[in-house]
């Protein structure tokens, strides 16, 4: 570590040795992504009910909430790795940049959920019918904040900030690989400051209109930070999963080590597990003591019938299970063991969001097979579409920050 | 630590060991190879800073501190967790809203904090006791040499009480890995071994004093208060202030609180209205809803809801007296608990509209007045829902909508 501080300070620029752009295996994948995810959405579309189908909309709620997870997840660690001006992140952030800066994307699907609101369908959201407003206390009440200009100019303000804030990181850095100017990182990180905070009120705004406000007369006001939870798991162990894709396609093969991925194992553990299950629980237990039925109602839902598994088995699978799983030094250093816990969080957590989404529309865990492949289908279509589109983004970019000052040290790291 | 002290010639104190001095990490992790390839056990590197990759240069297993908090972990969570079920589940049995004795939910939090107490305890003991620290004096503190190790130099030092010891050989091994000098450290027998008298007196003295509150909480359980207990903070125990239900020598009646002046009435308080303040019409008890209480579906709504909040833990969603604090009373059989009325039984549904208010306004056996709680023109509207229950358990045909009647059929 001080050697490599000390190379550091005399030379920005570090000879890599290492393949380091991917080229035409990953936008042939990525057509092949975008293929199969446009016809996985069509199906989806016909078999639940077309654009406005009950059964269509639920299931690409979640699944959008799912892809929008990633992809903010790793949009939220660009900003920090800036923020605090890391090093040893330096060698796997260029990936996560490039699938960050697929917001774009994410923009244009969330126009499946987003039209039917402005155009007063309540499939989803009740508040947006005149009729079922004026028929409930609460949703007058909260008529203030949940009517459909206001989501609308706040849907812009979202999307709007997430695509410039990731298309800004991505520019810079691959603008750093042919300049080479180290004050680009002095900038980024005093961006990296007021972004953090509009980043933290997007998401947790975000997550109450499109998810909490399906129950509008539930209010938790940690609920945005628990979709933060599983969303940071889910884009550690996304960003883990797609080093290991491109250390099998033989790229990164001798920047990105065990060390890296040592660090990302560690994250995955404090998000997915701890931190998750510390907010979760949080969420809980307030409702629980507390006792008001505006808010027991929310896990009144989750605990009736087969959803008391369900709710059972995300403590199991997303705490108890993992934390033993996931504790140990050798199981983060190994890429074998650690793939399959990254798989096992991306699971849990589109359990997670089903947990989230299904009961409050009053579903069993299971309601029919028909439901089970439109949700399936959902995922893969919005899920193919933003890989694809992310395999395409590679095209011509290196998938390091090449001149970054602190790539040496990137390289060099070593856990204690 | 001391500044070094003369060092004795090594014939008189016996050998501790030989230092090995080098002038960079890569050639100290050279030397701790050759070392651990000669099958040497009691040695040690010491570097003014952590060097990577020296673990494997000295063949060094993995720490099994890891394990130890781990255990002590697991040991936090458990007694944390076994210490609340027999507090609150076995020993104290405490009705606490309705919920179980023992509640995991509320567990957790403690749990959470002695799991993590204990891991961390565990890491920092566990890894003192493994580095055998503290320790007050050793061989290496009287070397001139050894001090730039907290500065620029790396060194390695062989211990004399190593089965693979000896003096020559091992001094040429270590002359030859590099070292810029070798030198051989006497055993310290001028500096005390033990902890020094002075302190072992404090630890002592603070010992026997950490058990003193311990001794004053078992005292306190076993034993009754006969006098005025002592006072630390006097002007807190006792206030410059008149507390209510207390005396007071400056009136004639020797009474804190005073009563209302006869002939005058509070602010806002006269209720003249004995029918709705008190449910009275000419001294007896009114069968009638008073003129103020709109008989209608707001009305009703408002009663459930307030019915919810204040009657139903007892007298239950439906009135029948089974509530949660009935169930639970009834499940610890003390033979003292009076049940809730069953607000369906025929007493009850004879009973005066007024006789009601007045039982919900005062109380009656052990249930509480509730007067004081729930505003008046709630107390009615809460009468006229028990009205609508009592209804609904004796409800006639004529009572059903043609809709309902015909899906009797």
């Amino acid at each position: 570590m001080r050697r490599a501080k000390l190379n550091m300070a005399h030379d920005n620029h570090v000879q890599l040795d290492d393949n380091i752009q991917i080229g035409s295996e990953a936008t042939d994948f990525g057509k092949k992504a975008f293929g199969i995810g446009g016809v996985a959405l069509v199906l989806a579309l016909v078999l639940g009910g077309g654009p406005f189908g009950r059964e269509f909309l639920i299931a690409y709620l979640v699944a959008f909430m799912y892809s929008l997870a990633i992809g903010l997840g790793l949009l939220w660690f660009v900003t920090i790795q800036h923020l605090t001006n890391a090093k040893w992140s330096v060698v796997v952030r260029r990936v996560a940049e490039i699938i960050a800066a697929n917001m774009s994307v994410l923009a244009v699907l969330s126009l499946f959920l987003i039209v039917p609101a402005l155009m007063g369908n309540s499939t989803l959201y009740a508040w947006v019918d005149p009729a079922k407003v004026a028929a409930d206390r609460v949703l007058k009440h909260k008529a203030g904040y949940l009517n459909i200009p206001f989501f609308a100019i706040r849907c812009v303000v979202y999307f709007g900030f997430w695509w410039l804030l990731s298309r800004h990181f991505l520019k810079r850095s691959v603008e750093q690989d042919t300049s080479g100017k180290a004050e680009i990182n002095t900038k980024l990180q005093t961006l990296a400051a007021p972004s953090m905070i509009a980043f933290a009120l997007t998401l947790t705004f975000a997550t109450i209109d499109f998810v909490m406000s399906l129950d509008p007369g539930f209010f938790s006001t940690i609920f945005g930070v628990y979709y933060f939870g599983g969303a940071v798991a889910c884009a550690y162990s996304f960003l883990a999963l797609s080093l290991m894709w491109l250390q099998g396609k033989g790229r990164l093969l001798n920047s990105v080590n065990r060390e890296h991925y040592h660090d990302l194992g560690k994250m995955m553990f404090a998000f997915g597990v701890v931190f998750w299950s510390y907010i979760a629980f949080s969420q809980f237990m307030l409702i629980w003591y507390g006792d008001v039925p505006e808010e027991t109602h929310w896990f009144h839902d989750r605990f009736q019938g087969d959803w008391k598994i369900v709710s059972g088995a995300l403590l199991a699978c997303h705490f108890v299970i993992p934390f033993f799983g996931l504790l140990s030094r050798y199981v983060k250093r190994n890429r074998k063991t650690l793939a399959f816990w990254a798989f096992w969080i991306l699971v849990i957590e589109y359990v997670d969001l089903y947990w989230l989404v299904m009961p409050t529309f009053g579903e069993d865990v299971i309601p029919s097979v028909l439901s089970l492949l439109v949700h399936l289908l959902a995922w893969v279509g919005v899920g193919g579409l933003f890989i694809g589109a992310a395999a395409s983004r590679t095209k011509g970019l290196n998938l390091i920050p090449t001149k970054d000052p602190r790539l040496a040290a990137s390289l060099a790291f070593e856990n204690p | 630590m001391s500044a070094p002290k003369h060092v004795e010639p090594v014939g008189e104190a016996p050998l501790h060991g030989l230092l090995a001095e080098y002038d960079s990490p890569e050639t100290l992790k050279k030397a701790a190879e050759k070392i651990r390839n000669a099958g040497f056990k009691n040695w040690d590197t010491f570097t003014p800073f952590p060097v990577h990759g020296i673990d494997q240069a000295m063949g060094i297993r993995p720490t099994i501190l890891p394990w130890l908090i781990l255990g002590g972990g697991m040991t936090g969570c458990a007694l944390a967790l076994g210490f609340q079920w027999w507090a609150n589940g076995v020993d104290y049995p405490f009705l606490i809203s309705g919920k179980p004795y023992w509640s995991v939910p509320a567990n957790i939090p403690i749990t959470f904090e002695l799991t993590v107490l204990f891991s961390a305890l565990t890491a920092v003991f566990g890894m003192l006791g493994l580095n055998k620290l503290p320790q007050p004096a050793h061989p290496l503190d009287l070397s001139e040499r050894f001090s730039r190790s907290t500065d620029d130099h790396f060194y390695l030092l062989v211990q004399a009480s190593d089965p693979v010891f000896d003096e020559k050989e091992t001094g040429t091994l270590l002359e030859t890995s590099g070292a810029i000098g070798v030198e051989a450290i006497p055993e310290d027998v001028k500096s005390e071994s033990h902890v020094p008298r002075g302190l072992q007196y404090a630890l002592l003295i603070i010992t026997a004093a950490a058990t003193i509150p311990f001794a004053l909480s078992a005292y306190a359980r076993e034993s009754k208060m006969t006098h005025t207990r002592f006072d630390i903070v006097p002007d807190m125990d006792f206030q410059q202030k008149f507390k209510a239900q207390r005396e007071n020598t400056f009136f004639a009646d020797k009474r804190a609180d005073r009563p209302q002046i006869e002939g005058t009435i509070a602010y806002g308080e006269l209720n003249e209205d004995d029918h709705f303040y008190r449910g009275k019409v000419n001294g007896v008890f009114a069968r009638t809803f008073p003129a103020q209480v709109p008989i209608d579906e707001q009305t009703i709504a408002r009663g459930q809801q307030r019915f919810g909040i204040y009657c139903t833990p007892c007298h239950g969603q439906a009135g029948e007296g089974d509530g949660m604090v009935n169930q639970r009373a009834s499940a610890l059989a003390e033979g003292t608990w009076v049940p809730p009325s069953n607000l369906n039984d025929d007493r009850l549904r004879q009973m005066g509209v007024g006789e009601i208010f007045n039982t919900i306004t005062n109380g009656v056996r052990n249930m509480p007045a509730y007067g004081p709680q729930i505003p008046t023109a709630d107390r009615w509207a809460i009468i006229l829902y028990v009205r609508a229950i009592q209804r609904s358990h004796k409800a006639a045909v004529a009572d059903l909508s043609a809709e309902e009647r015909a899906s009797l059929k």
